[in-house]
């Protein structure tokens, strides 16, 4: 604001000589992805907070249920393996899960404080946005999914393939944590409310956990809970990761013997997600456009 | 209206809007057609009631909406074809404040810097003058959810200004803000303007109107149906008010209105209106016969308590266009940081 006269920097007749240096699409992109990593280090209770719930259960569900359950693993077909070996990789699931919520209620967020309009009102590509606040979501799942699969192998867990499973788990994570992010996304534009997003995002999280493989093997749950765990995406990211983390197909659900190995496990779960990101990315791709769209509604 | 020529040589139009319709899906028809004129370097307020339509018009200027009808040019470029380009070259700060509440005052700042292409050299030079513009600048590195009400408005506005665009949309900029705060943001407004830059400032507070702007549009209904400077406005009522103030009930202050009415004391085209607390006079020479009425109403045995001679205010404009007063909690929230009603001498 130094010198006068920003009434020059406009002429008139379609042509302008006022440039701000015309932001690059990966200029944009960084410039949100920069906005969302400080906004989540600066809120404690967002990285911190979205560990505490799978740590209860990683380390309770193990003391609680530890005795009870490898038998039930072991009754299972499974091989000799301890719960917290069964049991980690559905917690990293579940960390996929806790902040991909995250991802609907940061919109909700941006809708209620105004920044939502502001950044629209900006020449940055739109796409850019939000591509940059979604790649800053999934580095906080891959930090977190590391962070708890450290804590468990501390606790006793066992990664049969090493440090290559590890990095399976965390791509597996990525994968599993595409649907939710839609989803909850996909909540804050139809709800344009915190509340409702916040309920909706964090509740339909448990629900969904029991009514799948992630606590206890397929054949030993109730017929009816089998039945929906068929069509709960959480049963595949949940077998996907265990296949990585045991090394052996460990998908009940489908039958699928045509890869070998764990292959057989990573292929359909890999294809199941995807297919199901492709759908709600797609509906929540269209609603985020509406949203933002300057036609009336 | 281009009489009331822009403080920059440019001479061209910030804003060209005809015939400027928005209806919504449902049917409601916010805006109905408005024609308006805003040249380059103007202070230009837009005044109307809750729902008159100001939001509304101000963010199909700012492309958030797209009109249903009419052509709108802002900066030079057309709102259907180029939004973009009018993006780069407007500052929009909304009615509701939009601050980042977990960055600090130099990050929201700096994100702003950084959505609008200000050059890296520029940089952080510019978020320093925006601090000190916004008196921030001992606040700068806390966390601005930490912010008064105010604060967060100043934030917000500096992020508005941070590419020095030569066009600021402001919605009703100063709502809910106490009269220091207010005046504040007001100074801010002012001195950019100064420095050029053209300002569209919405406001349902008529003394935030009449201090700032040059010249003036109010809405009502979606439609325009008076422009003019504040001054212009003013005397398009016409005369001098007079307020006079009578505690006892009703009944006397019928009869006084009738008084004033039917007595010989005012020209035939005075305008006799009871009032809250009396009755309102508006005529021609009111101040010549102003004591002529008091006497008439002592002689008719009505108790005077408060007698007030003064020239129409904005509200007295709004009053007589739209038969209608501005939103009254707003206005006694207003009360106070309104200056006593001048009695001017001629």
């Amino acid at each position: 604001m130094s010198d006068g006269r920003p009434g020059e920097s406009a002429t008139h007749g379609g042509t302008t000589t006022f440039t701000p240096s015309g932001n690059s699409f990966l200029g944009d992109f960084w410039v949100n992805f920069v906005r969302w990593n400080r906004k989540a280090v600066r809120n404690p209770f967002v990285v911190v907070g979205s560990l505490v719930q799978p740590i209860i259960f990683l380390v309770l569900f193990t003391q609680v249920f530890g005795q009870v359950a490898t038998g039930a693993i072991r009754s299972g077909g499974g091989a000799a393996i301890s719960y917290e070996t069964f049991l980690l990789p559905a917690i990293a699931m579940q960390v996929s899960l806790a902040a991909a919520a995250g991802s609907g209620i940061g919109l909700v967020n941006d809708m209620e404080e105004g920044m939502f309009e502001k950044v629209l009102v900006t020449p940055m590509s739109r796409t850019a946005v939000f591509l940059g606040k979604t790649a800053a979501e999934l580095l906080r799942i891959v930090v977190q999914i590391v962070m708890i699969l450290g804590l468990g192998v501390l606790l006793g867990a066992e990664i049969a393939t090493g440090l290559a499973g590890a990095v399976g788990i965390v791509l597996m994570g990525i994968v599993f944590s595409l649907w939710y992010v839609a989803f909850t996304n996909i909540v804050a534009v139809l709800t344009q409310d915190q509340e409702s997003t916040i309920i909706g995002a964090n509740l339909l999280q448990f629900p969904l956990l029991f009514v799948s493989t992630a606590f206890l093997p397929l054949d030993v749950l109730p017929g009816w809970i089998q039945t929906v765990a068929r069509f709960n995406p959480v049963t595949y990211g949940v077998d996907g990761a265990r296949a990585l983390m045991l090394g052996e197909d460990v998908m009940t659900v489908l039958e699928v013997t045509r890869f070998g190995g764990i292959w057989d496990t990573l292929v359909p779960a890999i294809a199941v997600l995807l297919a199901l990101d492709l759908v709600l990315g797609g509906a929540m791709v269209y609603l985020l456009n509406r949203a933002s769209s300057s036609s009336v509604q | 209206m281009t009489d009331d020529t822009p403080r920059t040589d440019g001479g061209g139009a910030a804003i060209e809007a005809q015939g400027v319709e928005l209806t919504y899906a449902d049917g409601t028809e916010a805006v109905k057609g408005i024609d308006l004129t805003v040249p380059e370097g103007e202070f230009f307020g837009f005044l109307g009631p809750n729902g008159a339509g100001k939001t509304t018009t101000i963010k199909t200027f700012a492309t958030l909406l797209s009109p249903t009808g009419g052509s709108i040019t802002v900066n030079g470029f057309d709102v259907y074809e180029e939004p973009r380009k009018i993006r780069e070259t407007i500052g929009y700060m909304a009615q509701e404040t939009s601050v980042d509440e977990e960055l600090t005052a130099r990050e929201n700042i700096r994100f702003a810097a950084q959505a609008y292409g200000v050059p890296k050299r520029q940089r952080a030079d510019r978020i320093d003058e925006l601090l000190d513009l916004v008196d921030l600048a001992d606040v700068a590195d806390k966390e601005a959810g930490e912010f008064s009400g105010g604060m967060k408005k100043r934030l917000d506005a500096a992020t508005a200004l941070v590419h020095q665009p030569p066009l600021v949309f402001l919605d009703e900029p100063t709502t809910g803000l106490d009269p220091k705060a207010r005046n504040r943001l007001w100074e801010y407004f002012e001195r950019i303007n100064e420095r050029g830059t053209t300002l569209f400032l919405t406001t349902q507070y008529l003394e935030e109107a009449d201090q700032l702007c040059e010249r003036i549009s109010v809405i009502l209904d979606g439609e325009i149906v008076a422009t003019g400077s504040p001054m212009e406005l003013k005397r398009r009522v016409g005369g001098e008010i007079l307020d006079v103030e009578i505690p006892a009930g009703d009944e006397a202050r019928e009869r006084a209105a009738e008084i004033a009415r039917e007595g010989d004391v005012f020209d035939a085209d005075a305008d006799v209106a009871r009032s809250e607390d009396g009755i309102t006079v508006t005529a021609e020479r009111a101040r010549e016969h102003g004591t002529d009425l008091l006497v008439a109403l002592r002689d008719a045995g009505i108790t005077v308590t408060g007698f007030n001679i003064r020239a129409p205010t904005l509200d007295d404009v709004f009053l007589a266009i739209t038969g209608e007063e501005l939103d009254s909690e707003d206005r006694s929230a207003d009360a106070a940081t309104v200056t006593e009603p001048e009695v001017s001498a001629e």
